[in-house]
């Protein structure tokens, strides 16, 4: 295929392939003693974010060639479309506008027009709680918040509420969250909840997912049955998030109680809509609009910046040059910072929902490998877990190391501040010291004797580094659209559509037929050995059970 | 001797007057607010029997004299009475660091406010920093015990004069000023300054916390359709209970009982002292002065949108125009976030009110009670004014555009308002 800019793509990947023969044998230590000016050569600055690409096992010729790999996938072209509001996610027919979302307030198009309203709604929403005003069905003032969603309409508001709790508004409730759909944390937190002071929030971009239903079907129980069956207590203790307007109203939640999101935001982008409602309320709105505001930063930086200075672009094609160049199928996001407890897991989410295709867009087989598998945990907690595999395992693995620079300056920390930046430091040391580990393996080390076999750490494990100046509403909001645009700017480069995610639907289906089986204590056989073996064994553990 | 009193709460007053009565030289400094106003305007601010007379006769006699608050006191003067009001703190340590500034004077100053416990200790240490050799300096403590409604009586013929003081300089001057009231036999009492606070702090919270202890009682008397009032009264039999403090109502306000005054002074709470029952009794009457809120909301079904409410009363207690952490407060709050237009009538308080939230189309204030009630959806009784004691039921149910009374002090007859064809709520009570 030959792209509108020149060199067609396969010669470009032609060129890659023969750059990474020629790197394949030079070590990452032997990189850094040839170019003493590598950080200085491959890091990056966009507003508060610092990206490192010295300890990717890559130069800048290679940056080079993979900005030509960008132009004959056409990314410049792909990007407008991104923005211009066309119905890219073309499986179901739909523009992907979370960009829209964060476009500062001053301009007003219809759709800027909807998003202002809907954050003008949960302005009110947000103040009614904050002033103690929104009132339980007896009059109580509400001080719990349960946010019941799954998916992005959990992981997103549930990373950032936890990731900026430091940014907390003073008269901020309490949140809570709940997705799983087995119940086992909503009856958990409804043991320690009272019904007369507690509001759910439903966030449900259809309002037909199973698992939130479920969740909130119990919720709604367990307040009637405190508080009576009157239809005002579900109009005092319910909002409705979602796009279903009509499902939303069958439920039961008052007009009043609803805010809407649009089919152009997909779940796992949609933290910057009303499904952030859980964020205002921890941060406050002014919070949340800088959040917006960080993010909006970083699209225009997207859209502006050269390939070889466009920091989302340089995660992308870096990630590309490890997938599909150096044959790396792993990737661990590995944060030096507890408050990013959940980051690892929203980008599964972002990364691995969107990416884990293998049709073009033209509907033919993907050529390449895709989305790698990618997984993380806190960094400091990791390294007593599975760093032992990244440092002397077999598999290669890349990784992602966040961290902040600064910390602790808040007022709040006033008393314990000494201690907590000595603690921060410390996190600080372990992360520099766990990449420059990986990438230089033995040659990190004093010079010394021979080690024996086990002891030793071969290295050569490629590594970004993302320096966040420090952790506020603001860099939270670019860190995430960075993240956001890797994952676009990697799918336009695999000609993949990022935004459908058909691979979860099928089994939704048959997971309705299979509970019909449970409940009806089914035995005999209607599918598969596997599944009636197991279907029989639960009907016996539970027959056993009512003896 | 020449005295100076600092202060614009009952005790400066009832401490002046007493103090000039027996012969002291007394300069009165009220500092500047709603109480110097009024006493400018030749209004008492505080209803107290035979307070007003006395203050006019130890005017007349030339003994009690007023002065500014802003000026400090002369040469001549041998003791300072600091009865300020909780918040005026910053202003105490203030005058300490002027008088402290004059080296070479000795003085005794003693605190009388209601400040956190440890402030006497600390305000001591500025006043003796840079003094001259051999100067005696020394801030004492006595917490004030007026009973209001008879503080002239408790001041002049006290049961008991807790003094905390460390010097027995101090002690031999203290003695002096109050010998004409301590005559009978000797009643004072005298205990290191911080275990003087301490103890007027301990009173204050005994007494708050029987009150959140009968309204948290009234709750349950509301669930079990008990009547608190008779089981107050039963209560009260007991003589190892008594019947002080037992009334259950919408919440207590005022200044003594702020969350401030509560907790311990700074120098101690680095200790990590506090304490969880004052706590509780503080967050159940914040809950309690919504009281009348939640029954309003329970009965017109969540819905208040629209409506007009009537409060009767406002200042945080009877006698008063004061409405710190008045329950009104809360309440009017709580109305006007739901859409409700408020209607107020207070004998006092109004222009406080007025300079709390100035213009304001859901917030009306009327001189008179009836005109309050014009139209009201519901009438709330908040403070135990005399005015409103017996209400004329009639009048009532013709202005008022649905029946229905809300009784935040259980003043009230149930079983009369509701022959007079009214839906009655009370506190722990229907």
């Amino acid at each position: 295929m030959r792209s509108r800019t020149g060199v067609p793509a396969d010669t470009v990947w032609q060129q890659l392939s023969e750059q990474a023969a020629a790197l394949q044998d030079i070590h990452l230590a032997q990189m850094f003693a040839d170019q003493p000016d590598r950080f200085a050569q491959l890091s990056r600055r966009a507003g508060p974010l610092l990206l490192d690409l010295s300890k990717q096992r890559l130069d800048v010729r290679t940056l080079d060639l993979l900005g030509r790999l960008a132009d004959a996938r056409d990314l410049r072209g792909w990007i407008n479309r991104l923005f211009a509001g066309e119905p890219i996610n073309h499986t179901e027919q739909r523009a992907a506008m979370h960009w829209a979302l964060r476009v500062p307030p001053q301009q007003t198009s219809p759709v800027q027009q909807q998003v202002q309203e809907q954050l003008d709604r949960m302005t009110r929403m947000v103040e009614r709680i904050h002033a103690r005003q929104w009132r339980g069905v007896t009059g109580e003032v509400i001080t719990d918040v349960v946010n019941i969603g799954v998916g992005g309409s959990d992981l997103g508001p549930m990373m950032v509420c936890r990731a900026l709790d430091d940014a907390a508004d003073d008269r901020a409730v309490r949140t809570h969250f709940v997705s799983s759909m087995d119940g086992s944390q909503v009856s958990h937190l409804l043991h320690q909840l009272r019904p007369h002071s507690t509001l759910f929030i439903i966030s449900s971009k259809s309002f037909t997912t199973i698992d939130t239903l479920y969740n909130a079907g119990t919720a709604r129980a367990w307040l009637q049955r405190a508080l009576g069956d009157d239809p005002a207590v579900i109009g005092c203790h319910f909002i409705g998030v979602s796009s279903a307007v009509d499902k939303m109203e069958q439920w039961g939640i008052p007009r009043t109680n609803q805010l809407a999101l649009w089919d152009w935001v997909g779940g796992r982008f949609s933290l910057w809509s009303s499904i952030g409602l859980p964020i205002a309320l921890r941060i406050g709105m002014k919070g949340f609009r800088e959040l917006l505001a960080g993010a909006n930063q970083m699209d225009e930086h997207f859209r502006a910046a050269p390939w070889t200075e466009n920091v989302p672009v340089l995660m992308a094609l870096t990630g590309v040059w490890n997938t599909n160049i150096l044959g790396i199928h792993a990737h661990a996001v590995l944060p030096y910072d507890g408050r990013l407890k959940y980051l690892p897991a929203f980008l599964s989410q972002l990364e691995m929902e969107s990416n884990g295709k293998s049709v073009t867009r033209d509907g033919e087989p993907v050529p390449t490998g895709t989305c790698p598998v990618l997984w993380g945990e806190v960094g400091p907690n990791a390294q007593h877990a599975f760093y032992q595999l990244l440092h002397q395992g077999t598999e290669p693995v890349t990784c992602d190391f966040i961290a902040p620079a600064r910390r602790y300056h808040e007022v709040r920390h006033d008393a314990a501040a000494a201690e907590l930046i000595g603690q921060h430091h410390l996190a600080l040391a372990n992360c520099f010291a766990q990449s420059r580990l990986l990438a230089f393996g033995e040659a990190a080390l004093p010079p010394g004797e021979q080690l024996p076999m086990y002891m030793r750490y071969h290295g050569n494990q490629s590594s970004s580094t993302l320096l966040v100046d420090q952790l506020d509403p603001f860099s939270l909001g670019a860190l995430l659209a960075a993240f956001e645009h890797k994952v676009f700017a990697q799918a336009v480069i695999w000609q993949i559509n990022p935004f459908d995610q058909w691979g979860v639907e099928m089994g939704k289906q048959i997971a309705t037929e299979t509970l019909e089986l449970i409940n009806g204590g089914a035995t005999s056989s209607s599918m598969d050995s596997s599944t009636d073996g197991l279907i029989s064994a639960v009907a016996a553990a539970s027959a056993a059970k009512d003896l | 001797m020449h005295l100076d009193v600092y202060g614009d709460t009952l005790t400066a007053l009832v401490t002046a007057a007493a103090l000039s009565s027996t012969g002291h030289q007394v300069t009165l400094r009220v500092p500047a607010g709603q109480v110097a106003d009024e006493l400018n305007a030749d209004r008492m601010p505080y209803q107290e029997p035979g307070l007003e007379l006395m203050l006019d006769q130890q005017q007349q006699s030339g003994r009690l004299c007023t002065g500014s608050a802003e000026d400090m006191p002369e040469d001549r003067v041998e003791g300072v009475f600091l009865a300020l009001s909780p918040a005026a703190q910053p202003f105490a340590e203030s005058l300490i660091d002027q008088l402290a500034a004059r080296r070479g004077h000795s003085w005794l100053v003693v605190n009388q406010s209601n400040f956190p416990v440890g402030t006497t200790e600390s305000l001591q240490l500025r006043l003796r920093d840079g003094a001259d050799p051999g100067v005696d300096r020394a801030v004492i403590c006595m917490p004030e015990m007026l009973q209001e409604g008879a503080a002239l009586q408790s001041f002049m013929r006290p049961s008991s004069i807790l003094v905390g003081c460390d010097s027995d300089w101090a002690e031999i001057h203290i003695r002096e000023m109050l010998r004409p009231f301590n005559r009978l036999r000797d009643v004072m009492r005298l205990l290191r300054p911080r275990e003087a606070e301490f103890t007027k702090l301990a009173i204050n919270g005994m007494l708050a916390t029987r009150l959140g202890f009968m309204n948290d009682m009234a709750s349950l008397a509301d669930a079990l359709h008990v009547d608190i009032e008779q089981v107050r009264m039963g209560m009260g039999a007991d003589p190892r209970i008594g019947e002080a403090y037992l009334y259950p109502g919408c919440g207590f306000g005022g200044m003594n009982f702020s969350r401030n005054v509560m907790s311990l002074a700074d120098t101690l709470e680095s200790s990590g002292v506090g304490s969880e029952l004052l706590e509780q009794v503080l967050l159940i009457n914040e809950r309690q002065k919504e009281v009348l809120f939640r029954k309003l909301w329970q009965h017109y079904q969540t819905d208040l949108n629209g409506k007009t409410v009537t409060l009767w009363g406002a200042a945080f207690k009877p006698g008063t125009g004061r409405i710190d952490n008045a329950p009104a407060l809360k309440l009017m709050e709580a109305l006007w976030a739901q859409g409700v237009t408020v209607r107020v009538h207070d004998p006092k308080a109004l222009p406080t009110l007025q300079a709390l939230y100035g213009e304001r189309a859901d917030l009306v204030l009327c001189d008179d009670p009836y005109e309050a009630a014009r139209g009201a959806d519901a009438l709330m009784l908040v403070t135990e004014w005399k005015d409103y004691w017996s209400p004329d039921y009639r009048r009532l149910h013709k202005l008022m555009a649905q029946p229905l009374l809300l009784d935040g002090r259980n003043i009230l007859d149930p079983d009369f308002v509701r022959s007079s064809g009214f839906v009655y709520y009370g506190i722990g009570r229907q």
